[in-house]
């Protein structure tokens, strides 16, 4: 049987519920979890679930459809379509991801979290992407 | 016969009474957020006789003001009667939720929500079609009139005092004669209404399942009373009968319902703590949902953020304002 895929969504995190829903799909797509030709339940559907605006979904789906990895065609749903990696100077996204990575951390340790602890979920995030 | 069949309906209200504990997801009790298997725990069972311990209390009360009582006080200690037993019960109910509050979870409900990414079809299940079933009863029962409208007296009781005496009556018009069946439909389309937005505007859980199913055989429910009511004029039949023949199925559909209910886990689909108002009334524009479980885990509420629940408002106040035309 097929493992579940979901998507989850905290009210109450303080990220955008829009930014939540389309970090969310991201990963599941970039992981190929949702491989191409699969369907996305509706955006109603969706908004009824994770309890968000229509118009919340719509926006992360377009979103996504803007980056390549969805066609959203009217009474069709959303798509996940086959997209080809687009090529980025490295000096770009380097810089950005890190700059990401750094806020991202320095953050969670505010929150809360030891630098051990936040350097141990690197390590294995970084294992799990290099695989 | 009064005595025995307002006895009757004592403890056929004290048996639904008994069931109160066990109306919420396993891991729900007594309003409060428990560990699922709490309920079958030493404490759980006790909180669960000490309620059901004052509702029979209550009940026996009951029988012997019913038995006992002079025949010109009757009217009074039977329509007194539940109300005793509904006191009970909330008595009962508040003081085990305050025995249960110390094993209740300390932390609310989780607030994170978890959509599943299946793109397949909200099926609705194929009890659904049942939902026309009573339309068909009350066609019939319109039929049956219409066939044997010399046999109805030119006036007929439509209401009868506590001691089985009329005391009100409708003459042979099409009003008086179809009345309380185009009544019953408008109600039976009503709550079909409401099981069908309970299917397709709320979140997929279990639960939402279970009340489709009664809310649906309530409706059938209510389509046998007043189908039974409605032909009573040809076929005269005791007022005793109409009253209680819907009370097995009532029986039927609570315990159906509530083991269905107890079986389900995990706790409400969360809704958020801010859009709570007054205790129980959902205000949240935000979310899609029509309908919305409620925290303590019975069962839904309306969205009152959702303008299609101003439809269904709009719907239950042409009900009540047909009562007087369509039934007095």
């Amino acid at each position: 049987m097929e493992p579940r895929l979901t998507i989850r969504f905290d009210p109450q995190s303080g990220v955008p519920a829009i930014r939540q829903i389309a970090d969310n799909l991201r990963i599941l797509l970039v992981e190929e979890k949702l491989a191409p030709g699969m369907q996305l339940p509706s955006m109603r559907r969706l908004a009824m679930e994770l309890g968000v605006h229509f118009s919340t979904v719509a926006e992360a789906y377009r979103e996504l459809a803007a980056e390549g990895w969805l066609d959203l065609r009217h009474g069709r749903g959303a798509t996940v379509l086959a997209r080809s990696v687009p090529s980025v100077r490295r000096k770009v996204w380097v810089d950005e991801f890190r700059d990401r990575l750094r806020g991202l951390i320095a953050q969670t340790r505010a929150g809360g979290a030891s630098g051990d602890e936040v350097a141990a979920e690197l390590r294995a995030a970084a294992k799990e992407t290099a695989r | 016969m009064i005595r025995l069949v307002s006895i009757f309906i004592s403890a056929f209200f004290g048996a639904l009474l008994f069931m109160v504990p066990n109306m919420a997801r396993r891991a729900v009790f007594f309003t409060l957020n428990v560990a699922p298997d709490f309920r079958a725990s030493p404490a759980g069972r006790r909180a669960v006789s000490g309620f059901r311990g004052l509702v029979a209390f209550a009940v026996l009360i009951d029988f012997a003001a019913i038995f006992f009582a002079p025949e010109e006080a009757l009217g009074a200690v039977v329509v007194a009667s539940p109300a005793l037993v509904l006191l009970a019960a909330m008595a009962g109910f508040l003081r085990q939720k305050h025995n249960v509050g110390r094993f209740a979870s300390q932390s609310p409900a989780p607030g994170v929500r978890e959509a599943d990414l299946s793109s397949e079809p909200d099926k609705i299940p194929w009890f659904a079609w049942f939902g026309a079933v009573p339309f068909a009863m009350l066609a019939a029962a319109a039929a049956f009139l219409d066939r044997n409208w010399d046999r109805i007296p030119v006036r007929f009781p439509v209401h009868w005092n506590i001691n089985d005496q009329p005391n009100r009556w409708a003459d042979r018009t099409s009003l008086g004669v179809y009345g309380p069946l185009l009544f019953a439909a408008e109600f039976c389309a009503f709550l079909l209404a409401l099981a069908l937005a309970g299917w397709f505007g709320a979140r997929r859980s279990r639960m939402r399942r279970i009340v489709l199913g009664t809310m649906i055989a309530v409706e059938c429910m209510m389509a046998l009373l007043f189908s039974g009511f409605a032909v009573n004029p040809v076929l005269q039949l005791p007022v005793w009968l109409i009253v209680l023949a819907p009370l097995p199925l009532m029986g039927i559909i609570v315990f159906v319902a509530v083991r269905r209910m107890t079986g389900s886990d995990g706790a409400a689909a969360p809704a958020p703590a801010g859009c709570w108002h007054a205790g129980g009334i959902y205000y949240n524009p935000g979310d899609p949902a029509l309908l919305v479980e409620k925290p303590t885990g019975m069962g839904y509420t309306v969205n009152f953020g959702n303008h299609w629940s101003w439809v269904l408002t709009a719907g239950l106040v042409l009900i009540v304002a047909s009562v007087r035309p369509l039934l007095l």
